[in-house]
């Protein structure tokens, strides 16, 4: 047999690095702007698009699905032609694979300040958007099983069987989460509800960390680091039990998001087990890497792409333990709806993420541009303010997220909430979340030198597009003996490998998940919940709108403390017609699940105009425009139907006097509004606002005996 | 302290058993078919990602398939 000559795509590798780098900058500088509206208002901008509930989904999409999504395709398409010895299967599929997902980013650019949303969270695009990554997630699969079909190496390296699990659970995933009706073109509801789709949401989310944030990394560790330190991996046997232990396991966690809250109790529970299991293999797979530098570390103290990696890796280790201890329910208890959480993230995501992404970059760019990094100064400058950055970060939001849990659950000595108003908590962190943002702004500028860098790099250099290789090729299956070992056998079945992992993650989802969405009696309903009007309904839907769940949570846990300050803790039976569920996931201001009737409408309407009128300090942005802008009703009708084919028991026919019923419940508020001398139409979106907070958990005050089951 | 986190994990004993279970048959599974593999095959595969194939022919710039 002879060798076969053939070449390695590099230019889209270089396409992906460069669009990682400039989504960085953009999705980091957004995140900048909302650490600072959190201490000072002004930075809202004064207009809808720019506050912070609609930009906090744009941080947090940009920097997962630009930034890090980007890297991940730059290290596949990478690692991946290089460990198969073959190009790319289809230049085409991977430019289409480029550009579509450029545009996908580019139309969360422009539809999340609009508004648009579906609330679910790291999953907010609308049902178009989600078509589109769908089908170019496809277009992904096609080329990466593409490639590993025409391959010239017949075993596939444990990088590679991460990355097909990333593929097919993303795959799963993304479609189940997915699930929405659409009202219209930039309109849908979850066809899920309350506790149901809180749980499908967590267990989605909890699982985009696992197989978009950290499985790909963890194939492009495995790759990268050994090209790095110029010796294989540490043990790769300790890699199979890495791989395998941590897609059966990772797939259970999700519901330790939802610890106190009304999932029943063995969905909680079982949350907890796996999430305590998983330190083992996610230790496991730090531990096999930083002993793959053992006998290296003298490089380590002049490599800067090795000390990116070490503190990436160590990063990792920190995160991965702080889960585990996260997940206890005594621990959760006070770090759940706290900046404690905010800080745990963003260990994993500027040490994990973005520290290995910076080492693959300052290894890749010279290494396809055959040059030299234009400075390692600079890059030395990069990792030490990077590493200044996440401590100046991650260490207030700790102490912020201790001080504040710890403040709104003390006690007086007679009983009574030491700091009954929320604000005081609120105005106690800010100093801490100033230094937050002083350790973003840090990061960022090193991730700014860090472009310049690579950009004079690549001025330096000139690319190689097109890399050329030498192998051999495979020899027909039929030629070689027998392997004993079946799991041998399936390194070279990529299909079966699929599949086999597609069992491994199905297993926990089924079991989690099927019990909660199929058996009635795991959500008691309650007779006095009644369906929302549709003034409440429109209202709702300008809460979604403006991200208020991004601050504001809606679900009371069985704490004294928490009963004490908002009310009776939630019920499993109060949300079976919320499509989708609003609980949220953070604490920025108090929550509201029991809001309704606590102020009256006049207070509303001033708080919203300008919170500081009302809580004089408040963080809280104004919202002004919902003063004067009228409400559109043109979907009232379709809203109610959605609704009734969800399930929401809404009359038939109900739909053609909605509008009706709707200026009325309207006209009251804004007669209610008058007699505080507040002049306002009845048709102004700030009047659906006003009563949907003024329904919020007022239905089991109603008839407190009425309960079944 | 063990203790403490158990007993305050609420429903049923059975899940924390029944997912110990399943974690250690599967850990157990995973154990056998890594004892089983040569070293042969171990040391092939841990060299993979080092062996790129880089050749020493001509590099191109447009590439035609």
């Amino acid at each position: 047999m002879q060798p076969e000559n053939f070449y390695y795509d590099n230019k889209i590798v270089r396409n992906f690095g460069i669009a990682t780098v400039i989504w960085g900058i953009i999705g980091m500088t957004v995140g900048l702007i909302v650490a600072i509206q959190l201490y000072h208002p002004g930075m809202n901008m004064g207009n809808q698009y720019t506050t912070y509930g609609r930009i906090r989904p744009l941080h947090t999409n940009a920097v997962i699905f630009a930034f890090v999504g980007n890297a991940i395709f730059m290290g596949v398409y990478y690692s991946l032609q290089r460990l198969l010895k073959a190009r790319m299967f289809s230049d085409v599929l991977s430019k289409i694979h480029f550009w579509v997902w450029q545009l996908i980013i580019v139309s969360a650019v422009i539809t999340l300040p609009l508004g648009l949303t579906t609330s679910h969270e790291y999953a907010e695009l609308e049902w178009p958007i989600d078509i589109a990554i769908t089908l170019i997630w496809v277009v992904f699969g096609i080329n990466m099983f593409g490639t590993i079909f025409k391959r010239r190496e017949r075993h596939l390296y444990v990088a590679i069987w991460f990355y097909i699990a990333t593929f097919v659970t993303i795959a799963v995933l993304h479609i189940v989460n997915s699930f929405e009706l659409p009202v219209s073109a930039w309109k849908s509801y979850y066809v899920y509800a309350g506790v149901q789709d809180a749980l499908v949401q967590w267990w989605y989310g909890h699982n985009a960390v696992a197989f978009f944030l950290t499985t790909p990394y963890l194939g492009m560790m495995y790759y990268f680091l050994p090209k790095m330190a110029n010796r294989p991996i540490y043990s790769y046997k300790l890699s199979i039990l890495h791989f395998w232990a941590l897609i059966f396991i990772y797939i259970w966690a999700g519901p330790h998001h939802l610890l106190y809250t009304t999932l029943p109790g063995w969905a909680q529970s079982l949350g907890v087990a796996f999430s305590v299991m998983l330190i083992a293999p996610s230790w496991g797979g730090m531990i096999n890497g930083l002993l793959t530098l053992r006998g290296a570390w003298d490089k380590v103290r002049d490599d800067v792409v090795l000390k990116f990696m070490v503190v990436g890796l160590t990063a990792y280790g920190m995160a991965t333990f702080e889960g585990p201890m996260l997940s206890l329910k005594q621990v959760n208890g006070i770090a759940h709806f706290s900046d404690w959480i905010i800080a745990h993230v963003h260990v994993g995501a500027l040490g994990w993420n973005g520290f290995l992404t910076f080492a693959i970059l300052y290894w890749l760019i010279p290494r396809i541009y055959k040059t030299e990094l234009f400075s390692k100064k600079l890059a030395s400058f990069h990792f030490w303010i990077g590493t200044l950055g996440i401590l100046f970060y991650a260490i207030p939001m700790y102490w912020a997220g201790f001080t504040q849990s710890l403040m709104l659950k003390e006690f007086t000595p007679e009983g009574m909430l030491k700091y009954p108003n929320f604000l005081e908590t609120t105005l106690q962190i800010l100093p801490m979340h100033m230094m937050r943002s002083a350790g973003g702004a840090m990061y960022l500028l090193g991730v700014i030198v860090m472009a310049y860098n690579l950009a004079k790099t690549m001025l330096k250099g000139s690319l190689v597009a097109n890399e050329a290789a030498q192998a051999m090729p495979l020899a027909p299956v039929h030629t070689i003996a027998k392997e004993a070992a079946w799991h041998r056998r399936l390194e070279r079945r990529p299909i079966q490998l699929m599949i086999a992992a597609l069992l491994v993650i199905l297993i926990g989802t089924f079991v989690e998940l099927m019990p909660t969405l199929t058996i009635s009696s795991n959500i008691p309903t309650i007779a006095s919940v009644k369906p929302y009007t549709p003034l409440e309904l429109q209202g709702r839907d300008l809460y979604i709108r403006e991200g208020c769940s991004n601050c504001h949570s809606q679900t009371v846990r069985p704490f004294r403390s928490e009963t004490e300050r908002y009310g009776e803790y939630s019920k499993a039976g109060e949300f079976v017609y919320d499509h989708p569920f609003l609980w949220g996931s953070k604490r920025t201001g108090p929550d509201l699940a029991r809001e309704g009737g606590k102020y009256g409408d006049a207070w509303h309407y001033n708080h919203l105009m300008d919170p500081r009128l009302m809580s004089p300090g408040s963080i809280m942005p104004n919202y002004d425009w919902l003063l004067s802008q009228t409400l559109d009703t043109s979907l009232t009708a379709g809203k109610i139907n959605a609704m009734r084919k969800l399930g929401v028991p809404y009359a038939l026919g109900y739909e053609k006097i909605a509008n009706h019923d709707l200026d009325m419940q309207a006209k009251k508020i804004s007669d209610d509004l008058a007699k505080d001398h507040i002049k306002v139409k009845s048709n102004k979106e700030v009047i659906a606002i006003i009563a949907y907070l003024q329904r919020l958990g007022t239905d089991i005050k109603a008839n407190k005996t009425a309960t079944n089951n | 302290m063990f203790k403490q986190f158990t007993e305050n994990i609420s429903g049923n004993q059975v899940y924390l058993i029944f997912s110990l279970g399943i974690f250690l048959v599967f850990f157990i599974v995973v154990t056998i078919v890594l004892i089983r593999i040569r070293k042969q095959h171990v040391d092939h595969m841990s060299s993979l990602p080092l062996q790129d194939g880089i050749s020493s022919l001509p590099n191109i710039n447009h590439y035609e398939a």
